[in-house]
């Protein structure tokens, strides 16, 4: 069982993984929506750390490592990038909400997961205590935030962050609630580098205006447009 | 004897804020400065502006009426007495007089009405435009600020400011978790509240982007040290909130001057660093346009709700 100011630094982890995904929500600069999220999973991964040094399962050491190594170095880097690249600085853009209405429904979606958790908890909690109360919940409502995130920016790098923030609220639920093997969680990991990598490429063509996605579809047609003028100018 | 030592403490409290929070002031300027390549003016350097202004003329335009020469008293005396509702240094044995937060915050509202309304009434553009723009803020920050100490009631279960410093002392390290939430909100009502970048720029005198310079445009000699002062230590004021309910390590109860010592540099140090810290976040980003405003708001009402939310439920 946790200790008490384990459990309550365990607690200020959960709740600033909650601040993350209300700035995530709220922000418009790419640069730091990226920033924002390595430092979502940096919370996660020293959340598993605090509880592979409470428990001692190996494999809560290895998820932490894995966090580290993909979801705070490798996948952020190559977001950051890809967003470089496609010369992308702010998001700017929403569908049905604005930012400020999705905070105040994600505020409604915590109340609603709450409500709707606290029958249930007694039956799934496995130490019966309101950490993982808290976890849970948590967990629940920042893949709800996620999904907000998807669905109201235009953006295909934001979306991106917002599918990788649902996916940090699923990991939160599952260290709290049911312990996932290590072998799958390792083989989501995987997944998640390898759809990071497909959605970033398919951003290219979404998210790059059409002139310069078409200039670098056909790297020949300025040089035909050239020789075109000329030929005109000849005759 | 009781009463003694409240009065001990009352002078002991006014003074330290009083004389250090234009400390405060430099070492923010002093941390800008350096992030932009200066060396920036020294840390005496605000406690030099003040006393010169001290010493010079004050005038008054002649459309003025009296509110203009009563401002900057009110605003003095109004954070005067707030000074002693946030214990620094030396936690005070709970009484019914001080403390009440609900005071605290009104007699920030008081200082901030007189301010708007000392802006109206030089008849002044400027001041004008300062006073609607520095009223559309507070229309906004103050549901929060009001939502923010609501959930610190809840935390501590008390509505004296002492009481809830005392309750942080006694709890363990690190304490509740929505203190963590608490404190990125009482943050930003520190950055809107003492006009920092993301809303006002403290530096400027542009008429696009002056709200609490605009206000203070009109005053002069004493009275504009007065309102700076002021405004100074209300900054403190709420840095002392922060810095107290976060990390109380080294507040005391005790009056002997040993512990007074020790409270009293654990709070410079402390205070020092949350200067830093938000020289840094100034220096970090840009201000942004008025409009935008309501989206940092939002981050803190958000906060303090979920607050509410984990308190209540939890």
């Amino acid at each position: 069982m946790i200790v008490a100011p384990m459990q309550s630094f365990a607690e200020i982890l959960i709740v600033l993984i909650l601040a993350t995904a209300a700035i995530i929500i709220m922000k418009r600069d790419m640069g730091s929506l990226i920033k924002t999220y390595a430092a979502q999973s940096f919370l996660v991964a020293v959340l598993a750390l605090l509880f592979f040094v409470e428990t001692g399962g190996l494999s809560l050491l290895a998820l932490a490592i894995i966090f580290l190594v993909s979801k705070v170095l490798i996948i952020p880097r190559f977001m950051g990038r890809v967003q470089k690249k496609l010369n992308i600085k702010r998001d700017v853009q929403f569908h049905f909400l604005s930012p400020i209405t999705a905070l105040i429904a994600s505020v409604f979606i915590i109340l609603f997961v709450y409500l709707s958790f606290a029958p249930l908890i007694a039956e799934l909690n496995r130490f019966n205590s309101s950490l993982f109360f808290l976890g849970a919940t948590v967990g629940i409502s920042t893949v709800f935030m996620g999904m907000i995130v998807i669905f109201t920016r235009k953006q295909t790098l934001t979306n991106i962050v917002g599918y990788l923030t649902m996916e940090n609220g699923v990991v939160l639920f599952s260290l709290f609630l049911t312990e996932l093997p290590l072998l799958i969680e390792f083989l989501i990991i995987i997944d998640l580098i390898m759809l990071t990598l497909i959605a970033t490429i398919l951003a290219f063509g979404i998210d790059s205006t059409i002139e310069e996605f078409h200039a670098r579809l056909n790297p020949f047609t300025s040089l035909n447009k050239e020789t075109e003028r000329k030929d005109e100018e000849e005759d | 004897m009781n009463i003694l030592l409240l009065v001990v403490y009352g002078v002991l409290n006014v003074l330290f804020v009083l004389f250090v929070s234009p400390l405060f002031i430099s070492i923010i300027k002093k941390v800008k400065a350096h992030a932009q390549g200066r060396e920036g003016p020294s840390v005496l350097q605000t406690y030099r502006n003040l006393a010169k202004l001290l010493k010079k003329e004050t005038l008054y335009s002649q459309n003025s009426s009296w509110i203009m020469r009563a401002t900057p008293y009110v605003n003095m005396a109004a954070l005067l007495v707030a000074s002693l509702f946030v214990p620094m240094l030396v936690l005070p044995e709970p009484t019914n007089l001080l403390g009440n937060v609900i005071m605290f915050l009104y007699l920030l509202a008081l200082a901030k009405f007189f301010m708007a309304l000392a802006g109206l009434d030089a008849g002044s553009t400027f001041g004008g435009m300062g006073s609607s723009r520095e009223m559309a803020i507070s229309a906004l920050i103050e549901p929060i600020v009001i939502v923010v100490f609501a959930a610190l009631a809840f935390a501590y279960n008390t509505l004296d400011i002492p009481q809830m410093f005392s309750g942080a002392l006694a709890s363990s390290v690190l304490i509740d978790p929505v203190i963590a939430l608490i404190a990125i909100s009482i943050f930003i009502i520190i950055i809107v509240e003492s006009a920092r970048v993301p809303v006002d720029n403290p530096e400027t005198h542009l008429e696009l982007t002056m709200v609490h310079e605009a206000m203070i445009l009109e005053q002069s000699g004493k009275n504009l040290a007065m309102m700076e002062l002021s405004s100074a230590m209300k900054q403190m004021l709420l840095m002392g909130v922060l810095i107290n309910i976060l990390v109380p390590w080294g507040l005391t109860a005790d009056f002997s001057p040993a512990s007074v010592l020790i409270s009293l540099g654990a709070f410079l140090l402390k205070a020092v660093i949350l200067a830093v810290i938000i020289g840094l976040f100034e220096s970090s980003c840009a201000k942004s346009r008025f409009f935008r405003l309501p989206g940092l708001f939002a981050i803190a009402l958000f906060l303090s709700i979920v607050t509410l939310i984990i308190e209540v439920f939890a």
